[in-house]
């Protein structure tokens, strides 16, 4: 494989990008049939080249211009935001007909998933800022696309606002690593922090702040405050996206940093406490962080979404609670953990977009995202409101669901490693959302029919998309141990255990 | 074996509740009813076979071995397997789900709201609960124990009673709560031991105990541990202080579905207890006893007294379920062979008692749409047959000689006098302050005078022939199980005694080296 082959999602995606740009310069008239049809291409594209290279030659990693890491990890977050691009994109086609976005929408879309791309591979602090900034930038404009909607506008200054801090935030720290790494590669913050570097004063500074910036990304505690607001702003496929792929983004690049912040080198077996936390090490400053930070993020997130009217508010609080659990994982550090979070991301993919999906459907129809508008949806379109169901049990983490192996599969991790406190903090935590999960239940089917309200016609483009979404959620109990197995098999190549 | 049965006793009502959801929306109220009688009494006929079944194969098991077992890989990255069995405890409580579920299938003939809906749920309900008592894998057992939640929220919410939305609510968090922390107590148990096969993990429990030599402190685990399975079932039970849920549910419950919840729901709890906290954890058990005994006293005194002063008459039977359920749990901390035999009768006992108070009372709701005892005078009279059948009913409850209900709690006695005489004495008030408000409640409701509003017979019928036929068999097998005791309890004894014994004596070993 030459780099040029490692590179190919990146060159299908900006080749993607000119065409759209292209089309929708040189035909006006034609530009809402053809757009999709080439962002869709090149997607799929991207999708194809991941699943042949991570069906084909494993271990046959290697660094394209010192810069990324062409690794099993980084194609499958290109296969995993790509994915994510093309729901967003098909859901908006299936869509109200006339609100169909224009070429500045697809090119966002893909740029957004180029910078996604990179951030998953990235192994070099100037690259991994850039493709974050890239993620940034394309979410600001993408939130905004609605000029004439207030609330996007005034989602899309906050977005802008709290990025801005928080990216200023994490170039500092970054600048900070370098001084400590004497280069810009991850791998020379490795071998410094390795020879000592991580018990300097300033490395804990540094992991604050380049941590602001992941935090801001994940959306977690205490850089979430932008969620509710611009999930509530934005149109639906792209909070949908942003949600899920952009969480997702930040997550891979949080990996990538932790592994070279010397997470790994003193993780040795036996149990861990909150004392083994807070020891001195490098490692135990990187967990602490995190680990507070998961604790915080699950708690508060889902104590927000406890007090939220609105679907879309609630639905952004939720995706803040998961963060939370995902990054239980990533303070675990190990390959069980690891793995964990990628079988949890995987669940998350499907879930969460097809809750977003869902609601912008409901919410079309009723014409707010109150969660009153969901009233009597159980008798108005059963379908509709059971597929929602499904979808709000597996964010529970109720049996059967998809959702609630990603759980299992985590906290069994967790437990692993002999942290009984933050797997139960994690569990109580997972009842409690169910009350904030079971509201729109609760308005589908408990307040009764509403009589005068009309029914809730679905077009048949969204019920398939809704349908290919949701059917893994409810199915996939039945034999997922494939899935188990394969995520332990794409982990990055890190230094776990080693 | 060879033989499918067990799946396929899952799997009727399973496939009928998919069935009710394809019957064409014009016919949706008639076609759905007979849906779910045909497909729970098919449920009941599997469940006689399974019985029968168990009663060829027992002979030849070994003690602690199940008959009739399923085993599949399933998920062989976590080595989850398909597997089910049954022994006497299980076919027991089987042979009572679906006896009860018949009963309330018929109670829910006149449902009007939503038909196909209903009966789905209540059919998917019947599923999970006979999953549970054949799960012989935790994760398979969890996920049967956790799909019954959701049937149970939407027909509280949906069907019942004015505080529906609080009161499903409430019921679905209590529960979710609880068996989270069951949850990582069966995580737990396969990262250290890498399975989650019940016979395994009591083979492990009873030989060097779960934990042992496999992380630090692991008797301070295996405490832990019991406590979380213990909390999970004791909410379940529902055990004082973790009754609180109850009350809301039943009262709020439409008539058929607190049947069931009183009928088969509660006996979950004990199932799990006598399945799973206690033969994994023995020497916790001992060590806890006290702890047991103590709220399984306070459930019973505190149930009946709480009961006494209700004047909804569905909510004194809904307290008067906590307090009979304290035996189960108080037989079950004697660990002697009479004190678990008395709990499982208890068990067995309340399981068609309750129902057929529920009954009792919906009869009297459905005429007169409130519950108030002091609104109630003389029905006997106006409604003769109903005013024999209720009085059946009290009687059989506070446990009047002849009727299941003093067998269980006379068992129940002999095996906790042996052990804690001084505070079994306590248990006897709770029996007292029983007589007196079932008493209390028949001479109020049942005799004396006859307000004019009852005596109306184009509003207050007596008991229809469905009526009639959903008490009498509840109220035959009451006398029946009054009778001859041994009938019901040769079912269960000797694997329950094993069970129990096996708890006892490494729970005492264990305890003794410290």
């Amino acid at each position: 494989m030459t780099a040029v082959s490692a590179l190919l999602p990146t060159i299908l995606l900006t080749a993607g990008i000119l065409a759209v740009l292209l089309a929708d310069a040189v035909g006006k008239g034609r530009r809402p049939q053809v757009l999709p049809w080439i962002s869709g291409a090149a997607l799929v594209g991207t999708a194809a080249v991941a699943i042949v290279w991570l069906a084909g030659a494993r271990g046959d990693d290697r660094i394209v211009l010192g810069a990324l890491r062409m690794d099993a990890f980084a194609f499958v977050m290109t296969l995993f935001c790509a994915v994510a691009g093309l729901v967003s994109i098909l859901a908006t086609l299936v869509g109200d007909g006339n609100r169909r976005p224009g070429g500045e929408f697809h090119a966002l879309v893909l740029a957004a998933v180029v910078g996604m791309s990179v951030l998953g591979a990235a192994v070099d602090m100037v690259t991994l800022y850039l493709a974050f900034e890239l993620v940034s930038i394309t979410g600001y404009v993408l939130v905004g696309m609605r000029r004439g909607d207030r609330l996007a506008n005034e989602a899309s200054l906050k977005y802008v606002l709290f990025g801005a801090v928080s990216s200023g935030l994490m170039i500092y720290g970054l600048s900070l690593l370098f001084g400590l790494a004497g280069g810009t590669s991850l791998e020379a913050l490795r071998v410094a922090v390795a020879q000592g570097a991580g018990t300097q004063p300033v490395f804990g500074a540094a992991v604050l702040l380049v941590f602001a910036g992941f935090a801001f990304k994940i959306s977690a505690v205490p850089f979430h405050f932008w969620a509710p607001d611009v999930y509530q702003g934005a149109p639906t496929a792209v909070a949908g996206f942003l949600s899920v792929a952009s969480k997702a983004a930040g997550f891979a690049g949080l990996i990538r940093v932790v592994d070279a912040l010397g997470a790994t080198a003193q993780r040795a077996a036996g149990t861990g406490t909150v004392l083994r936390w807070l020891d001195g090490s490098p490692a135990g400053v990187v967990a602490t962080v995190l680990g507070v930070c998961a604790v915080l993020t699950m708690t508060l997130g889902n104590l927000g979404a406890c007090r939220q009217n609105d679907l879309k508010r609630l639905l952004a609080y939720s995706s803040i609670a998961q963060a939370g659990y995902m990054l239980m994982a990533v303070t675990m550090w190990t390959p069980d953990a690891l793995a964990s979070l990628v079988f949890y991301l995987v669940t998350y993919l499907f879930m969460n977009l097809a809750a977003f999906l869902l609601a912008g459907i409901v919410i079309r129809s009723a014409g707010t995202s109150s969660l009153d508008g969901l009233k009597g949806l159980g008798y108005r379109n059963p379908w509709l409101a059971g597929t929602f169901t499904v979808v709000m049990l597996s964010l529970t983490g109720i049996p059967p669901m998809f959702g609630f192996l990603g759980k299992f599969v985590l906290f069994a991790s967790v437990l692993s490693e002999g942290y009984l406190w933050f797997a139960v903090i994690g569990l109580l935590n997972g009842a409690i959302s169910l009350y904030y999960y079971a509201k729109p239940l609760l308005r589908m089917y408990l307040d009764g029919p509403a009589p005068d309200a009309p029914a809730v016609r679905v077009s048949p483009g969204a019920a398939v998309l809704a349908g290919v979404l949701v059917l893994p959620v409810v199915a996939f109990f039945l034999a997922w141990s494939p899935l188990a197995t394969w995520t332990k098999s794409v982990l990055p190549t890190l230094r776990i255990g080693s | 074996m060879g033989s499918n049965l067990l799946s396929l006793t899952f799997l009727l009502p399973l496939a009928g509740s998919v069935l009710v959801l394809l019957v064409p929306k014009e016919s949706a109220g008639r076609a759905c009813r007979w849906v779910n009688l045909l497909a729970t009494l098919a449920t009941f006929v599997a469940t006689l076979a399974v019985w029968s079944g168990w009663n060829a194969a027992k002979a030849k098991l070994l003690p602690g071995q199940y008959a009739l077992t399923e085993d599949v890989e399933w998920i062989a990255a976590f080595g989850i397997r398909y597997h089910l069995g049954v022994d006497g405890v299980s076919v027991a409580l089987l042979l009572l789900t679906s006896f009860v579920s018949i009963g309330a299938s018929m109670a829910s003939w006149n449902v009007e709201k939503s038909a196909k809906g209903y009966h789905s749920m209540f059919l998917l309900l019947l599923a999970g609960m006979v999953g549970v008592f054949m799960a012989l894998d935790l994760f398979l057992f969890y996920l049967f124990w956790e799909i019954m939640l959701l049937p149970m929220y939407f027909l509280i919410g949906i069907w019942g009673g004015p505080r529906r939305q609080y009161a499903s609510i409430k019921f679905f968090l209590y529960t979710l709560a609880g068996s989270v922390l069951m949850l990582a107590g069966i995580v737990l148990i396969w990262i250290h031991h890498r399975t989650f096969q019940i016979p395994e993990i009591v083979q492990i429990a009873q030989s060097t105990g779960l934990f042992e030599g496999k992380v630090d402190g692991a008797a301070t685990y295996r405490l832990l541990c019991f406590i979380g399975f213990f909390v999970a079932f004791a909410i379940k039970v529902p055990l004082f202080p973790f009754h609180t849920w109850l009350p809301d549910a039943h009262v709020e419950a439409p008539t058929p579905i607190s049947m069931i919840l009183a009928g088969v729901l509660l006996k979950m709890g004990g199932y799990g207890l006598i399945r799973m906290a206690y033969p994994f954890f023995p020497a916790a058990a001992v060590t806890l006893q006290y702890w047991i005994v103590g709220l399984s006293l306070a459930s019973i005194v505190y149930g009946a007294l709480v009961a006494m002063a209700q004047t909804d008459f569905k909510k004194l039977v809904a307290y008067s379920s906590v307090s009979h359920m304290g035996f189960v749990t108080l037989g079950l901390a004697s660990l002697t062979p009479e004190g678990s035999n008395g709990a499982m009768y208890m068990m067995l006992a309340h399981g068609t008692i309750s129902p057929m108070l529920f009954m009792l009372v919906g009869v009297i709701y459905e005429r007169a749409h409130h519950r108030d005892i002091d609104r109630f005078g003389g029905l006997a009279w106006a409604m003769p047959r109903y005013g024999v059948l209720a009085a059946f009913g009290i009687f059989a409850s506070l446990g009047l000689p002849g009727l299941s209900g003093f067998i269980a709690e006379i068992t129940v006695f002999l095996g906790s006098f042996d052990r804690f005489p001084r505070l079994t004495l306590i248990a006897t008030l709770g029996m007292v302050v029983t007589a007196a408000y079932y008493l209390i409640t028949l001479q109020k409701v049942y005799l004396g005078d006859t307000p004019a509003v009852y005596q109306d017979k184009a509003h207050y019928p007596d008991v229809s022939p469905r009526e009639l036929w959903i008490l009498l068999p509840l109220a035959a097998v009451t006398l029946l199980m009054g009778v001859l005791p041994g009938l019901a309890m040769e079912i269960y004894r000797v694997d329950l005694e094993g069970i129990v014994k096996g708890v006892k004596e490494v729970g005492d070993a264990i305890a003794k080296v410290k």
